[in-house]
């Protein structure tokens, strides 16, 4: 099963367009608005709560711009233990 | 960037040019999904366009080989590549909708008939979105357009019982799928049997343009609003008669029924050199 600590969440801020799609379709709430623009002038969301993604990959389908990735982190046992 | 960008896209062109929240990059994204998971490198694949957004954004942004043809032509061009490369090199297209359903779709058709080895990607954003957002032949009925300012009357492929799937189904075509760009992996898997296919295969994605279609005929700019008009299509809950409704998935699987344009031409020109030269 997949268990939400277990993963990264990498965006990057540079390439993001700013589209919310990312934040639309997260079932965990993992994005917030973000507080930055980047040196496009798109306010970048925020990863808020990476601890709190289970790794379904919705947001990486459904990114647009090439600029997120959803990896299995390595801390993430440890993180999950100690929940 | 994200891994797929870094393995196969080149940096210069990454982010592409596309419009904040425009749904191409989601398709694009797909198809080099399918590409990863069948194993498939650099080296592998020629990748093919005709114009317009869905082209623009995509085959020059390929790593490896790639060509940009005629409006509406690239589909006589890459019958020829096909004779001319060695079988296991895929071919791909992404093409628009005015590409393929319109400008090119006599060329279309003829590839299908042969059942040349090319996998034709379409990327549908409902009309001419790349010169301003004029209508095309999958906008949807009525809307406004902007050349179609009082709603559009002329018949579309995809409503009022036709469905263009159905004529390159009857064109011969050996494997079709629809999705829409938002989907996850069941897009991926159309995607990867369409290449596999050694026949002609086409994958018809719909995708948002937030720009014109959303900003001229959904009259909102709003990604939210855009993205559950789109997702509507599909699941049949738009509540509008007039909109059209979408299904999900493969629409017609005939793999390997028919010989392959390239391999069959070769098998019998060295089959007349035998005739002709048995000595040789
Ligand atoms: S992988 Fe799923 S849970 Fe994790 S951030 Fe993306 S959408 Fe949210
Ligand atoms: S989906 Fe991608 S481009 Fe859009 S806001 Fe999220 S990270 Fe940025
Ligand atoms: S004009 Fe429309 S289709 Fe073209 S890049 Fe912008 S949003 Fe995408």
């Amino acid at each position: 099963m997949n268990m939400a600590g277990s993963y990264a969440v990498n965006l990057d801020f540079e390439a993001c367009k700013a589209c919310g799609y990312c934040r639309l379709v997260c079932p965990r709430g993992v994005y917030r608005e973000g507080p930055a623009f980047n040196r496009k002038g798109f306010k970048v969301p925020l990863v808020a709560e990476e601890s709190l993604c289970t790794g379904c990959l919705r947001c990486f389908y459904v990114c647009p711009d090439f600029c997120l990735d959803i990896t299995p982190s390595a801390s993430g046992a440890v993180r999950e233990k100690t929940l | 960037m994200d891994r797929l960008a870094v393995k196969y896209l080149r940096p210069r062109k990454t982010p592409s040019t596309a419009c904040s929240g425009c749904g191409l990059g989601q398709v694009h994204k797909k198809i080099l999904l399918a590409i990863e998971q069948l194993g498939l490198g650099i080296n592998d694949i020629v990748w093919g366009t005709g114009i317009g957004c869905s082209g623009r954004q995509t085959f020059n942004t390929w790593k490896g080989d790639n060509f940009a043809g005629t409006h509406g032509r690239v589909y006589a061009l890459a019958t020829g590549l096909r004779l001319a490369l060695p079988e296991d090199k895929k071919i791909i297209l992404t093409v628009g909708d005015g590409d393929a359903f319109g400008i090119g779709l006599s060329h279309l058709l003829h590839c299908a008939r042969r059942n040349a080895g090319i996998t034709v990607i379409v990327a549908d954003n409902f009309g001419y979105q790349s010169t301003g957002g004029q209508y095309g032949y999958t906008t949807p009925q009525s809307r406004v357009t902007d050349s179609s300012p009082y709603g559009l009357t002329d018949p579309n492929w995809l409503q009022n019982g036709l469905d263009i799937l159905n004529l390159l189904r009857d064109a011969g075509a050996g494997f079709l799928a629809r999705h829409l760009s938002f989907e996850g992996q069941n897009a991926v898997e159309s995607i990867k049997r369409a290449i596999g296919n050694k026949g002609f295969s086409l994958v018809h994605i719909i995708y948002p343009c937030v720009t014109h279609f959303g900003e001229i005929s959904l009259k909102t700019g709003d990604r939210e609003a855009i993205f559950r008009w789109f997702e509507n299509l599909f699941d049949g809950r738009s509540g509008d008669p007039g909109t059209p409704a979408f299904k999900s998935g493969i629409f017609h699987d005939a793999v390997g029924a028919r010989p392959e344009f390239s391999a069959a031409l070769k098998a019998w020109t060295s089959s007349l050199r035998q005739k002709e030269n048995p000595r040789a």
